[in-house]
């Protein structure tokens, strides 16, 4: 049987190598598989891969499972992460309407997670303008207020599009997760 | 009690909140609102949890060779670094701070290891004494960023904390002061005995939600420790 998520991470907090190997194995995938989207580049995303690791090593001891999946806590690690490098850039590497496409599409890998699948088939039923708000915000760190800069929206239209896009995704995941 | 147009006011801040985006001064204004309402408080708790899902969507992408070697080195290579408690100890430190508290409570308490496993399955066992989730632990420094103690806080029923102070930058009574989004409170005092002092409080609400520790001693000294978290 396979080890739970969290008891990989209890062995991670207590300094358990083998309990890290694994873990590390378990989501380096998924982890370099976000930080290459928000970055858009190979070793820019190989190194904010590994400070993610580097983070969520360090604070393993922290996780509290009550509030969330392993994989949501990691993967906010990486977007942390990768939103620190992003800052430094000047622009965008990725356009977001064309990750809102992938992310969608999903790829095709064949070993993908039913949870990743549910949350595409929500993404895929917001608006476009709904669904690269919540892009932006999500994935990028944008506020509502570069938010309307770049798309050009007031900003009162920017924040309504990433409240209300949340909104629809809540309404959607809670009924595919019940 | 939150009037009603503070929360029409933070309304839109909490998506951006939730999704991490929003800058320091708004995620201040909306834990100053969160302190006292709890409408707010359920309603980003749950749109953190769909800005989190949404992550999920990320498309997987097959890591460069030695990826994870490189990985692992990194984290050898962090716990090895001069100044750095290795891991093992820094755990049963944060332990034996939640069974000195455990064993006040509840009569008896083991703690004992002898490997990394064991240390592990031990660390869940502590927590559940007391409906744990989870402990954590920070260096209290002074103004030259010199460690001179420890906090160590649990979240359980009761959640606390407890602060080991050694050695004191000066003799005296250090006043403890937690600030938990924004707002301070007392916990209680440390009294200096030899060269330190040890103390410890109950704490209201999430131990995820502290900002910071500060011990205020005599003559303006002052040590503090952040916790602010690590992932938002």
């Amino acid at each position: 049987m396979a080890v739970s998520d969290e008891a990989l991470l209890a062995g991670v907090a207590a300094g358990d190598t083998d309990a890290t190997a694994a873990f590390v194995r378990r989501y380096q995938r998924r982890v370099y598989g976000l930080a290459l989207s928000v970055v858009g580049d190979p070793g820019l995303a190989e190194d904010v891969a590994q400070d993610a690791f580097v983070r969520a090593w360090r604070h393993a001891g922290s996780y509290d499972p009550r509030r969330g999946k392993a994989s949501t806590w990691l993967l906010t690690i990486t977007r942390n992460a990768a939103i620190d490098v992003l800052r430094m850039r000047r622009d965008l590497p990725t356009e977001p309407a064309l990750l809102v496409d992938q992310l969608v599409a999903g790829g095709d890998q064949a070993d993908r997670v039913a949870d990743s699948d549910r949350v595409r088939a929500a993404l895929a039923e917001l608006s476009r303008d709904h669904a690269v708000a919540v892009v932006l915000s999500a994935y990028f760190g944008l506020t509502a207020r570069e938010i309307s800069d770049r798309m050009a929206i007031p900003l009162g239209t920017a924040k309504s599009r990433i409240r209300t896009g949340l909104h629809r995704l809540r309404r959607m995941l809670e009924v595919t997760n019940d | 009690m939150t009037e009603p147009y503070e929360c029409d006011e933070v309304a839109d801040l909490l998506a951006e909140v939730a999704t991490g985006a929003a800058t320091g001064p708004d995620r201040d204004r909306v834990a100053r609102h969160l302190a006292d309402c709890e409408r707010c408080r359920r309603e980003l708790d749950e749109l953190s949890w769909v800005a989190d899902e949404v992550l999920l969507a990320a498309p997987e992408h097959e890591p460069p060779a030695r990826f994870e070697s490189m990985v692992l080195e990194r984290i050898a290579a962090e716990d090895r670094s001069p100044g750095r408690r290795p891991r093992r100890a820094r755990l049963l430190l944060a332990a034996a701070a939640a069974v000195l508290i455990a064993a006040v409570s509840a009569g008896s308490v083991w703690w004992g290891t002898a490997s990394d496993r064991e240390l592990a399955a031990g660390y869940r066992d502590a927590l559940d004494v007391a409906d744990g989730r989870y402990f954590a632990a920070a260096p209290l420094n002074d103004d030259d960023d010199v460690q001179v103690g420890h906090v160590f806080l649990y979240d359980g029923s009761p959640s606390w904390l407890f602060v080991v102070l050694d050695p004191a930058p000066e003799p005296g009574t250090y006043d403890i002061v937690v600030t938990v989004n924004g707002a301070e409170r007392s916990a209680g005092r440390c009294v200096v005995t030899g060269t330190g002092c040890a103390a410890g409080d109950t704490l209201a609400g999430k131990i995820a939600d502290v900002d910071s520790v500060r011990l205020l001693g005599p003559d303006g000294t002052e040590v503090r420790a952040d916790l602010s978290r690590p992932n938002r």
